[in-house]
């Protein structure tokens, strides 16, 4: 299938930026390519000078230096310090860190991060990429699609409210839909150390599988067509024609699906607070879950700021990679055609 | 895959295959809609008959689901009782503002960094979009500490401020990507006419309008539902509506019908506005690194 939407400029748009540049449409793809990276003004005498430009970005920089790098010294700063809103902030040498140490909860939290975004990512990419081949033969793929993806509007604290009271084990009809189907004996799925995390994944999955379903049927129409013709000619059948073609073709987009949804994992836990809170007895406990409770209920603020300082390390890595993905030659390959 | 003009001739095997695909895309339609529908219905049930279950394994009894008289008394309760009215506005006001502020100021600096180039260029874009996927948690530690100082807690302006944490690095890259497209040329036709810088960049404002109005809608949808800001940050006279949802659950007497019947209100606006962009939803919710 063709998309009309070429690298973000609508086919419709095309034609216009062609009127704009008084010359016919096919002149202006040719001159200028239909993507156009990092284009460097051409002829000297037009381009405008440097300052006018400084004082277009300037704005947005100095905002966003406000409202987060000024923060962001601020957590350095409230890491070292003993935080008392009353007597004023004490140095406490290290204290914060140290704690962080023998803090058993923080290597908890991390582990089950770990777990916890394993499983989601397991089961939504397995499922997302199944789906995605489906719906990319299936003559309902737009309605469907559409359908399909009505989860990720919902505000997550909304979709763990709703999914809380559908678990509830004395009227929730997924407590019942389980029981009926003897999955759960009578344990409540929130209520039991060891079945809770599948209840947090469970809303995950449901909530954000749409997301690398339309990742990867995006990916599934840049896999060259030719390669796949080629190789029928060839006589390899549709199964191997997936395994060795549509796959290799597709790991960039479900890397860069995996990652944004790790970082997501860190990001949200909106649907865990209302779900569980980190209980039973902290089995759901990841680590930004964690963190929200030292700081905003025991209000230990400045070894909330060491916590969130390791978490914001490992986001930074972690976006650094993805920054990586975004610009290595496979992913711009793929999104070149189309 | 198979190109469609070769004809296929269905194998038993085949037809097993695609009856097996549409159990697993009907059961996964259900499970999607499913939390809807029992939200949607739910939000119409009296309280005692939100109670009502069939007995475990009596599979028939699902139809005790939709045994019930629709009543409206949750709807007329939030608005007329609960304020809901006042937290709709506060939820529009500050998703809509950090939304507007985020886009303004990110299309002029996104188009002026699409345009040049510069020593730090890329350091500096990685700055932006590593404090759009800083944890909300983690940032709020301190912008709280902040915000207390200047009397932003509890206030819209804060609200607006503290979406504008995500929205506005989000809005910036992206829209960067977006005047990457554009090529140059078409300013600096507008400029050999005599056109001034300022209306060569609004010329190619045509071109990008959609692109940022739908980017637009998306920075209202995740002001909208944030809930982690809005609790924290919001708490007190900012109030927004996902954060009067949750405060409807008290540990004694959960009035389910009034939280889903609160919770429709939080989704349904926001279901219309993501159909309305759902061309631009994978680019967005990617940080354009993947485009339909």
């Amino acid at each position: 299938m063709q998309t009309t939407l070429t690298n973000g400029i609508a086919d419709g748009q095309l034609t216009n930026a062609a009127k704009l540049a008084n010359v016919s449409e096919d002149q202006f793809r040719m001159s200028n390519g239909v993507r156009v990276i990092d284009y460097q003004p051409t002829s000297r005498h037009a381009a405008p000078s440097n300052r006018y430009y400084l004082w277009l970005i300037l704005p947005a920089v100095i905002v966003l230096a406000c409202i987060t790098l000024y923060p962001f010294f601020w957590l350095i700063w409230m890491s070292f310090h003993k935080v008392d809103v009353l007597k004023g902030d004490v140095w406490n040498n290290f204290a914060n860190w140290r704690r962080l140490l023998g803090d058993r909860s923080f290597g908890n939290g991390w582990l089950l991060l770990l777990k916890y975004s394993a499983m989601c990512m397991l089961m939504e990419v397995g499922l997302g990429v199944l789906l995605a081949v489906i719906l990319n033969r299936s003559k309902y793929e737009k309605v469907l699609v559409t359908l399909f993806l009505m989860p990720m509007m919902m505000a997550p604290v909304v979709a763990g409210l709703v999914w809380y009271y559908l678990y509830n084990s004395t009227f929730g009809w997924y407590h019942w839909l389980m029981q009926s189907a003897g999955i759960l004996g009578e344990k409540s799925i929130l209520g039991d150390t060891g079945t809770a995390m599948w209840g947090i994944v469970l809303v995950d999955v449901w909530q954000w599988t749409p997301l690398i379903i339309l990742i990867t049927l995006a990916g599934m129409k840049r896999v060259p067509r030719d390669q796949l013709e080629a190789s029928m000619v060839d006589g390899a059948g549709e199964w191997r024609n997936f395994f060795q073609i549509t796959l290799p073709n597709l790991y960039p987009f479900l890397l860069i699906a995996i990652l944004l949804r790790f970082m997501d994992n860190f990001r949200f836990i909106d649907a865990i607070l209302v779900l569980t809170g980190g209980g039973p007895a902290n089995s759901t406990k990841i680590l930004p879950t964690y963190l929200f409770d030292v700081s905003f209920q025991f209000f230990k603020l400045g070894r909330g700021a060491a916590i969130a300082l390791t978490l914001l390390f490992v986001t930074i890595i972690l976006g650094l990679i993805l920054v990586k993905v975004f610009e290595s030659p496979a992913g711009k390959v793929n999104q070149e055609g189309s | 895959m198979a190109s469609s003009d070769i004809v296929q001739y269905k194998t038993p095997a085949r037809k097993a295959v695609d009856i097996l695909v549409g159990v697993f895309l009907t059961i996964y339609l259900i499970w999607t809609l499913l939390t809807f529908v029992m939200m949607f219905v739910s939000s119409f049930k009296d309280l005692l008959e939100a109670f009502k279950l069939p007995e475990i394994g009596d599979w028939l009894g699902v139809t005790l689901f939709f045994d019930f008289t629709p009543t409206f008394r949750h709807y007329e309760n939030l608005f007329l009782d609960k304020n809901f009215g006042k937290y709709m506005m506060n939820s529009i006001i500050s998703a809509g503002g950090s939304a507007l502020i985020s886009v303004v100021l990110g299309s002029m600096c996104a188009y002026a960094l699409s345009r040049t180039e510069f020593r730090g260029k890329k350091d500096l874009l990685f700055w932006i979009i590593s404090t759009r996927m800083a944890p909300v948690v983690a940032v709020m530690v301190p912008l709280y500490a902040i915000f207390r100082n200047f009397e932003l807690v509890g206030t819209l302006p804060g609200l607006i401020l503290a979406y504008t944490t995500f929205n506005l690095p989000f809005a910036i890259w992206i829209l960067k990507g977006f005047f990457d497209n554009v090529p140059y040329s078409i300013e600096e036709a507008q400029m050999c006419d005599g056109a001034n810088r300022f209306e060569a960049f609004v010329s190619i404002l045509p071109l990008v309008a959609p692109g940022i109005g739908a980017f637009l809608i998306l920075c209202v949808l995740f002001g909208w539902n944030d809930f982690l800001f809005a609790s924290i940050i919001g708490s007190g006279g900012a109030k927004t509506l996902p954060v009067a949802t949750v405060e409807l659950v008290q540990p004694q007497n959960i009035q389910w019908g009034k939280i889903m019947a609160a919770g429709v209100v939080t989704t349904v606006p926001m279901m219309f506005l993501g159909l309305l962009v759902r061309r631009y939803l994978v680019t967005g919710l990617t940080m354009g690194a993947v485009r339909e």
